[in-house]
C-alpha cells in the first residue's frame, strides 16, 4: 500500500533542484538562481558597499557556483555554500581594486552594553531614514565582522556555517558577532526608544 | 545554559534550541531584566533585517538572462586552450622561417656550386685524384690490369695501395 506522504519541505524541493542541476537541468539552475540571487546580492552589496559592484560580483558568484555545483557535499548547506563563494569573490574583488577599509572599532567594543536603550514596538518599524542609518551603521563595522554579522543576523546561518564560510573558530564566531551588535547597537540607539 | 549569554538568547529567536533548552532559557529571560533587554533588541535587529530583506530592489543582476548570457560566453572565452593554440602557431611559424631560410641558402650556394666544390675536402677532383693513386699502385699490376678491365677501382684503401 502506497502512503501520501506529506507535502514536500522546501529542503526536499532544494534537494531535488540541486540534483537536476547538478544533472544539467538548466530550468533547475534557473530556479535556485532565482531563490538565491537576491540574498547573495543583498550579502555582496552590504560588503561592497556599491549596488553597481554587487551586481557583476553577483553574476560571478553564480558562475563558480555554475561550475562547482558537484563540489557541494552537503546538500543542504546550498545558501551557506552561496554565500561563501560570494565572500571569496568580495575578497578577490577588494584585493583587486586595493580596497581596504577596516574601521578601528575595538575602542567601542567594551563600553556600550550598559547604556542601552530598550527598544519600544515602534521601533520595529524600518523607515527609509532608519533604514539608511542602518546600512551607515553596518559599513562602519569591520569588514570580517560584518560579514559575519550579516551572516547571521541578516541571511539567519548557524554559528557553525558562519565558523565554516569564515574560516574561524566557533567561538571567535560568537566573539566577533557579540561585538559587532554592540556597536551597532551603539549607533542606532539615538534613534531608539525616545533615549538619550 | 549559564546565565546571560547573549548567543543562547539569539539561539531562542532563531529556533535553533532543542525544546528543553528554549524552555530553560525562557525561564531565565522571565527573571533576568538585562537579558529581556538584550532579547527587545534581538527581536528590533531580526525585524529590521527582515524588513531590509523584503525591499531588496530588482537589480539586473538578479535577471537570469543575463546570467544565462554570460554562462554561454565561457566556450569562446577560456584563456587556457587559446594561450595554446598560439604558442603552437608561433613554433609552426618560427619552422616555417628556418625552412625558408634553409632552402635560400641551399639555392645560393648551388648557384656557385660548380666552383665551389673545388674546395671541398672530397670534391669530385679530389676523389679522382685518390682513386688514380690507388689505382697506379705498380706493383699490383694484376689488380690493375683487372680494374682497368671492370673500369673500377678495386682497392679502398690508397695506404694498402701504396705498399
Amino acid at each position: 500500500m502506497v502512503l501520501a506522504g506529506a507535502p514536500p519541505s522546501d529542503m526536499d524541493r532544494e534537494r531535488t533542484l540541486l540534483r537536476r542541476a547538478r544533472a544539467g537541468d538548466p530550468a533547475a539552475f534557473r530556479t535556485l538562481f532565482e531563490r538565491h540571487a537576491p540574498a547573495v546580492w543583498r550579502f555582496l552589496r552590504d560588503l561592497l558597499r556599491d549596488e553597481a559592484a554587487a551586481d557583476e560580483a553577483t553574476q560571478e558568484t553564480f558562475v563558480r557556483a555554475h561550475g562547482r555545483l558537484g563540489a557541494l557535499r552537503d546538500e543542504d548547506r546550498l545558501g551557506a555554500w552561496l554565500l561563501g563563494i560570494a565572500r571569496h569573490v568580495y575578497l578577490e574583488s577588494r584585493r583587486s581594486r586595493g580596497v581596504h577599509v577596516d574601521v578601528d572599532d575595538e575602542a567601542h567594543a567594551s563600553r556600550v552594553e550598559a547604556v542601552l536603550p530598550t527598544p519600544t514596538p515602534e521601533d520595529l518599524l524600518l523607515d527609509r531614514e532608519l533604514e539608511g542609518l542602518l546600512s551607515e551603521a553596518l559599513g562602519m563595522l569591520r569588514e570580517d565582522r560584518r560579514a559575519a554579522l550579516l551572516l547571521r543576523i541578516d541571511h539567519g546561518l548557524p554559528y557553525e556555517e558562519i565558523a565554516s564560510v569564515m574560516g574561524w573558530s566557533l567561538q571567535k564566531v560568537k566573539n566577533e558577532i557579540h561585538r559587532a551588535r554592540l556597536q551597532l547597537r551603539e549607533q542606532l540607539a539615538a534613534h531608539v526608544g525616545g533615549r538619550p | 545554559m549559564s546565565a546571560c549569554r547573549e548567543t543562547d538568547l539569539d539561539a531562542l529567536l532563531a529556533g535553533e534550541l532543542s525544546p528543553e533548552d528554549a524552555a530553560r532559557v525562557d525561564a531565565h529571560v522571565d527573571t533576568c531584566p538585562a537579558c529581556r533587554h538584550a532579547m527587545t533588541w534581538l527581536r528590533l535587529e531580526r525585524g529590521w533585517m527582515a524588513q531590509r530583506a523584503r525591499r531588496t530592489p530588482a537589480r539586473p543582476a538578479l535577471d537570469f538572462a543575463a546570467l544565462e548570457a554570460r554562462l554561454s560566453r565561457p566556450a569562446a572565452r577560456p584563456w587556457v586552450p587559446l594561450r595554446g593554440a598560439w604558442t603552437n602557431w608561433g613554433r609552426m611559424l618560427m619552422a616555417a622561417t628556418a625552412a625558408v631560410a634553409f632552402v635560400g641558402l641551399s639555392l645560393t650556394q648551388t648557384q656557385g656550386g660548380v666552383t665551389s666544390l673545388v674546395d671541398e675536402p672530397f670534391g669530385r677532383d679530389a676523389r679522382s685524384s685518390l682513386m688514380g693513386e690507388a689505382c697506379e699502385d705498380p706493383s699490383r699490376e694484376a689488380v690493375a690490369a683487372l680494374e682497368a678491365s671492370l673500369g673500377a677501382c678495386l682497392v679502398a684503401s690508397p695506404l694498402i695501395s701504396s705498399r
